[in-house]
């Protein structure tokens, strides 16, 4: 997936204190590798390996080399790289374009930005920011909580009791991250999870409407994101239906290509929905501290029978 | 209508690892299909067979003998199923 440079615009403009110098109508380019460049060599006028596809920057290095040229010279050689047909050129550290590069980037088209971030640091921000652009996205149906640390999707039919359950958690001290609909998005192998920009921090309670959980609650019942741990499913209760009793074999789902702790829990009149999905989020924290309590149970039991069978 | 019924009956822990957590679950699953009351114990002491956690405290290790006892409408389709999971030593090994 492509990334254009409106994008980066969008969500670098704060992060990146990034701004367009010259550009409006050009900013639909595409960048197409998700990385930058410094065009050192180039600028000295060896393209060999020159990374054209690239976001081209222009830190102090390449200003104070620039400057030490002839305007001719200087002009000869910006020229070289824009008719590489790079997708954008970006200047560090707050510089004025010089009037050979702002006159080459109309006369080429290129867009021309300008951040007030060392370039270093500039580099590795806007590297991140090109990976969490172009990151696989996905909406889920699922109201998503933080629970001690741990990031609970829970999913299930409409009028089961999503927001019910969602509720008793938030009165319990936990964190609400997004009502019903949650963005997911695939970050080094994890999948991290927040609401809709519109909705965000609301959430729809039957009978009552739609409200506002910080003003309720205050503004440690919301979390703006969180790691997505685990999927507690919610369904009815069935006599039959082949749930988990002991906890020894764990299913997961796979959202985004990543596999998440899957729980089906039955909801039946009497049960404390809240407290449930409470003890599951506590006892998945517990494993992922080296304790799995169903496992050193069985092993107990096991040796034990063992011991027993030998003696008869 | 049929009538309620009693089943008394034993069987033989023949698998390996006895009635740990995973035997366990797989009688309450098939206990809780029925409608009927079963009990499993041993030496008198009985629990539930739809309860797991009373399962793992009779102390089912092989060579156990465990006294059934099954109450209600549908105990024969109950023992007949309880007796395939004995007998098949709950599918491990």
């Amino acid at each position: 997936m492509a990334i254009t440079l409106k994008e980066l615009l969008e969500s670098g403009a704060e992060r990146l204190s990034l701004e367009l110098v010259w550009g409006e109508g050009r900013l639909d380019r595409t960048i197409e590798e998700k990385a930058l460049n410094r065009p050192g060599l180039a600028l000295t006028g060896f393209f060999q390996y020159f990374a054209q596809r690239r976001l081209q920057v222009l830190g102090l290095a390449e200003f104070t080399y620039l400057k030490s040229l002839s305007s001719e010279e200087r002009e000869a050689r910006l020229r070289g790289i824009l008719d590489k047909n790079v997708p954008a050129i970006i200047i560090s550290r707050n510089r004025n374009p010089l009037p050979e590069l702002q006159m080459l980037a109309e006369e080429y088209g290129t867009p021309l930005f300008r951040s007030t971030m060392i370039t270093s640091h500039f580099i590795n921000e806007c590297t991140l920011v090109l990976e969490e652009l172009s990151a696989p996205r996905d909406r889920v149906q699922g109201t998503m909580l933080e629970i001690m640390g741990i990031g609970v999707l829970l999913q299930g039919k409409a009028g089961i009791g999503k927001s019910e359950t969602a509720l008793s958690l938030i009165g319990r001290g936990y964190s609400l991250v997004a009502d019903d609909v949650t963005e997911v998005v695939r970050t080094g192998g994890r999948v991290m999870a927040f609401a809709h920009e519109l909705t965000r921090y609301h959430m729809e309670i039957r009978g009552v409407g739609i409200v506002h959980v910080p003003s309720l609650f205050g503004v440690s019942a919301i979390r703006r994101d969180a790691m997505l741990d685990m999927v507690i499913n919610l369904h009815p209760y069935t006599n039959d239906a082949d749930e988990e009793r002991t906890g020894l074999q764990p299913t997961e789902i796979e959202i985004l290509g990543i596999k998440i702790p899957y729980f089906a829990l039955p909801v039946s009149s009497g049960r404390d929905m809240a407290n449930i999905v409470e003890a599951a989020a506590l006892n998945y924290k517990l494993k992922l501290l080296g304790h799995d309590a169903a496992k050193e149970l069985d092993e107990k039991l096991i040796g034990n029978f063992l011991r027993k069978t030998v003696k008869l | 209508m049929t009538e309620e019924k009693t089943i008394l009956c034993e069987f033989k822990v023949l698998n390996k690892y006895g009635i740990h957590a995973r035997p366990a679950a797989l009688l309450v699953k098939t206990a809780g299909k029925f409608s009927c009351d079963i009990f499993i114990g041993q030496k008198g002491a009985e629990v539930s067979a739809k309860s797991i956690m009373g399962l793992l405290t009779i102390e089912g290790h092989q060579g156990t003998r465990l006294s059934v006892r099954i109450v209600g409408l549908d105990a024969e389709e109950a023992l007949a199923e309880i007796a395939e999971l004995f007998e098949n030593k709950f599918f491990e090994e």
